[in-house]
């Protein structure tokens, strides 16, 4: 008879086995896992174009397009697992995205042809026939901005609303509110169609478990395909009552939400599941190892971002015994996991140490940790109660979003600063007196263009998205869509958008070089400054001159000094861009993994950095910030760095402490978080890591197939990742050795 | 205040003692053991450690080396200075991390020592001390929370044929800082080549009530290579195995209870 850990163990290489595959059929990828299968033998998507672009947009692109990706999923069901259902492509992937271009998709001459006409810049997802926005790209050009316009998913739905409902309950949802507001007919019709496009994706299901139960002979096994046909059946149309039935009706919706936008966010997972365990716990239908095996199933689904612990509107903690479960769960399938553990002084202080615990144990880069007070404190800062405040999850690499409520677009915005800077430092070659101080003025005065022209593009987003990217799966489960027959991006009560800096460091440290080199010590001129700019470095001594200045992170050094002016800089000029609508920009520092192409576009920097090399990572200094490369002062470095209005700029930290998962183990790294936290930090990815093991899955990364890293704020399998992104990894965890 | 000669500060110092510390290594030693793993915390005087892997070739070296092919180890620092780089890590501290003043011997700078931990403890922080114990300061030795100290071979003429002093004293020195009842780590480090006597050294430890854990730690290269950048001769010593150091262990004890061990003896986490 099959134990629950054999199940898990069966699940796991099945996981392991997937994981290559999909290296096989979309080649290296620098992206999250996102829990996919491969792509299965003639699967085949023809797509409607709708649009003489080439590409398809609005209600009914949409509808259509996420009815035949849907439809073309065959069923996933694995028997050695209680919940089913898997995903395998995206509409992105046919949108004309260069980002999102897996090899199997190459082949086709359709996508290749619409893929000939986008840049990493600008994709072709959006509608620019209908909605151009060309007197903004050269700005958007000049200062290397991602613009968030073509962007979508990065909000959270309230899933509360989709277990009280069920997809029959939202169906006579749209129905009632179609009835209501017949003039919204085409958003209620895309709606319909897409939740009946899921309930076709789980009558397959169904008849596939009906399928395998005939020739299932094993009788624990059969027993789990009979459970997990009566709970696909139950959620097809009805509301989830059980705790398995609200596992697989999440599965089934995830799986949906990732095929129509690749919406990652989750949910605070035990307070919300609890009243479903608390229930059949009493009712003596669950016990905690089934619980386990629920949530490690759901888990091995798909890599949610899903919280745990913290504290609510009164600082009174939530972690209740759920939370425990769900971190056995999480260390019994052990895989690529986004699960954040919220920190706050009242909360379980054994419960931290155990998250603590197997971020030592398991060393694959989760849990990460996020900080209540921070976090909640920053938020209300924008004009937030306190109660919302607390309710803003961590549901993405870098940010929070109050479910259901918020249009934060976080993530999707990106001013690259270390281009900005470029272009300060280029204006101001010619002018006579050359000096750190003007350079900042400079530097600021483009800052404020930069705000502005990424504002404008805000702006076209949120007043398009609905006709260009509707959220059709997302608006299903957020306020206020369904009774308005509107779109989130339409009418979501919070418009608190991120606007992230990308390339702090950079910038710190090229200041910090200019002003110890150039003004103090007086060892070059600008002139020599602007010349090996221009060559790129050929004279490598002035490269090192300025290179071996102090850098950011130091701990009390010329460059930590201007990574705070920078920011002070930065927050105010974010606050204080005038947005229409109720809408505020909120400033972070963060560069999501695209620090190579941010780098590319940026030339030789002051602090040695040769023309097209990577900028640095969201708010981490730069490589050799210290010769100790100490953790705490990295983490001091970067908890001085804070935005202050609720966004993060995480610790992103990758080291080898050379300590067990004891009580010593756990002091102190628990105490490492404890000590940022306490300082402001706000969010911490961390990589506790085997160093044996990275180098020799760098050099052969077959050798370990299942090691997962914390690659930004989400985990990939780093034999998925391409070896310059795979290098960049290895290089921030030496330093931390 | 006195200035010290500082050959490094190393921040998030995990295994030099308990919690998250901040190890200051102070420069110059008394004694040369062959097998030393900080030999450029020997000499009492600023030097150059020459790594010429990196040089660039620029020939500019008389205007100052930025390559690291030339690094001047030893910084001359008030006990202040040092003090705010330590600050920095208190959030990191709790009750049990802290500060460690190492070297070197950094006893041989004493007065230097007792004004940083003079400083540290009237901020509340934690202080330790990594001492050969070669040289004995009640009145500092009392300030500090716990003192690690090696006894390194228990034969006289051993000890001063690879330390280049006798042990005479440093027995002593452990009779007398056990009567101060602080907590003490002892520590050997394990030469395979040389009869060090572990036996000995085990039973005489074990007379001393305050010497809490007997540590043994094998010998490890990693002062080669900076043996060379400083131009000294090296002696190499043969890597304990594994199996050698288990074998070993019988002579190694524990004594304490950290608090958090006392609190946590029953609980598990898996």
């Amino acid at each position: 008879m099959l134990s629950y850990a054999d199940r898990l163990n069966s699940m796991r290489k099945t996981k392991i086995k997937h994981t290559i595959e999909k290296r096989k059929q979309n080649g290296y990828t620098d992206l999250d896992d996102f829990g996919t299968v491969p792509i299965s033998e003639g699967y085949e998507v023809e797509p409607w174009y709708n649009s003489s672009n080439g590409s398809f947009y609005g209600y009914d692109g949409m509808a259509e397009n996420f009815c035949r990706v849907m439809d073309a999923h065959e069923p996933y069901v694995d028997p050695m697992e209680m919940l089913c259902g898997r995903w395998r492509d995206m509409l992105v992937n046919y949108r004309g995205d260069v980002h999102y271009l897996p090899d199997w998709l190459k082949k086709k001459p359709k996508i290749m042809e619409l893929m000939a006409s986008a840049t990493d810049q600008w994709s072709k997802r959006w509608d620019e026939q209908r909605f151009p926005y060309d007197e903004l790209k050269p700005l958007q050009e000049k200062y290397n901005i991602q613009t968030g316009i073509d962007s979508d998913a990065h909000l959270a739905c309230d899933y509360r609303i989709g277990f009280e409902l069920g997809f029959g309950g939202l169906l006579e949802k749209i129905e009632k509110f179609r009835n209501k507001n017949p003039e919204k007919s085409d958003f209620y019709n895309a709606e319909e169609k897409t939740v009946y496009a899921i309930i076709r994706f789980i009558d397959r299901h169904i008849e596939k478990i009906k399928e395998l139960l005939k020739t299932e002979d094993r009788p624990e096994i059969k027993e789990s395909l009979e459970n997990m046909l009566t709970a696909c059946e139950n959620v097809r149309l009805n509301p989830p009552k059980t705790f398995h039935e609200v596992c697989q009706w999440t599965a089934f919706f995830n799986c949906a939400s990732r095929v129509c936008t690749r919406d990652g966010a989750g949910f605070q997972m035990d307070t919300i599941l609890y009243p479903y365990y608390e229930r059949d716990i009493k009712a003596g239908i669950l016990d905690d190892e089934k619980a386990k095996f629920l949530i490690a199933n759901l888990l091995l689904i798909d890599p949610h971002y899903y919280q745990i612990s913290g504290v609510d509107e009164n600082d009174k903690d939530m972690t209740n015994h759920l939370s425990y479960l769900i971190l056995e769960a999480a260390d019994s399938i052990n895989i690529a996991c986004n699960l954040t553990v919220r920190v706050h002084e009242n909360c379980d202080k054994e419960f931290f140490k155990k998250a603590v615990y197997y971020l030592l144990k398991n060393k694959n880069g989760w849990p990460r940790f996020c900080n209540d007070k921070a976090l909640s404190e920053g938020y209300m800062k924008n004009g937030v109660d306190k109660k919302t405040a607390r309710e803003r999850i961590a549901v993405g690499c870098n940010w929070m979003c109050v479910p259901g409520k918020e249009f934060p677009m976080n993530d999707t915005v990106k001013i690259n600063v270390a281009k900005v800077f470029e272009v300060a430092l280029n204006e101001m070659r010619n002018e006579e007196n050359r000096s750190t101080q003007r350079l900042l003025e400079l530097w600021e005065e483009h800052l404020k263009l930069a705000i502005d022209i990424t504002a404008k593009g805000i702006n076209l987003h949120i007043d398009h998205q609905a006709e260009v990217t509707p959220e059709l799966v997302m608006n299903l489960m957020m306020e206020n869509t369904l009774e308005l027959g509107e779109d989130i991006s339409k009418c979501a009560s919070l418009y608190t958008v991120g606007v992230d800096g990308a390339g702090l460091a950079v910038v710190a440290d090229s200041f910090g070089a200019l002003e110890t080199r150039v003004e103090n010590e007086k060892v070059l001129t600008w002139d020599d400054v602007y010349d090996a700019l221009r060559n790129n470095f050929e004279d490598e001594r002035t490269r090192l001159i300025l290179n071996s200045s102090p850098k950011y992170c130091e701990g009390n050094s010329v460059s930590d000094k201007w990574a705070k002016r920078l920011t002070e800089c930065w927050v105010r000029n974010i606050k204080n861009q005038k947005m229409p609508k109720g809408r505020c920009l909120v400033p972070g520092w963060f560069s999501w993994a695209r620090t190579i192409e941010y780098g590319s576009k940026v030339g030789a920097t002051p602090n040695g950095r040769r023309a097209g090399e990577p900028i640095s990572h969201g708010a981490n200094p730069n490589p050799h910030f210290r010769t100790d490369g100490a953790p705490t002062a990295q983490s001091n470095g970067i908890a001085s760095v804070q935005c202050g209005y609720g966004n993060t700029a995480p610790l992103q930290i990758e080291f080898d402490p050379g300590l067990s998962a004891d009580e010593k183990g756990i002091e102190i790294i628990g105490r490492f978080i404890k000590g940022h936290f306490s300082q402001g930090g706000t969010l911490i990815n961390i990589n506790i890591l085997d160093k044996e093991k990275i180098l020799e899955a760098n050099e052969n990364p077959d050798l370990h197939p299942d090691l997962v890293v914390r690659v930004t704020g989400f985990t990939a399998y780093f034999a998925s990742l391409s070896p310059r992104f795979r290098q960049l990894v290895v290089d921030r965890f030496l330093e931390g050795v | 205040m006195v200035k010290g000669l500082v050959a490094d500060i190393q921040r998030t110092s995990l295994h030099d003692g308990d919690g998250i510390r901040t190890t200051v290594f102070l420069k110059g030693c008394p004694l040369s053991c062959l097998w030393c793993h900080n030999p450029e915390c020997i000499s009492f005087e600023k030097e150059i450690m020459e790594y010429p892997e990196k040089c660039i070739g620029c020939g500019k070296c008389s205007e100052g080396c930025y390559s690291g092919a030339k690094v001047v180890c030893g910084k001359e620092m008030t006990a202040q200075e040092v003090f705010e780089q330590i600050i920095l890590d208190k959030p990191y501290f709790a009750d049990n991390g802290g500060v460690t003043v190492s070297g070197g011997e950094p006893m041989a700078q004493k007065e230097f020592a007792g004004e940083l931990i003079e400083l540290c403890k009237k901020n509340n922080i934690n202080c330790a001390m990594e001492t050969s114990l070669i040289y004995f300061d009640e009145e500092i030795f009392k300030k500090l929370d716990f003192v690690m100290a090696d006894l390194k071979i228990w034969n006289d003429d051993l000890h001063k044929k690879y330390t280049g002093v006798s042990n005479k004293i440093i027995k002593e020195n452990f009779e007398s800082l056990n009567s101060l009842r602080i907590p003490i780590i002892a520590r050997t480090p394990i030469i395979p080549d040389i009869d060090q006597e572990l036996d000995k050294i085990s039973e005489f430890l074990k007379t001393l009530e305050n010497v809490k854990e007997y540590e043994l730690l094998p010998y490890h290269p990693l002062g080669i290579a900076k043996q060379k950048a400083l131009k000294k001769d090296i002696t190499e010593f043969e890597i304990p195995s594994a199996e050698y150091m288990k074998e070993l262990k019988k002579y190694a004890f524990i004594r304490r209870q950290t608090k958090l061990d006392a609190q946590n003896k029953d609980k598990t986490y898996h």
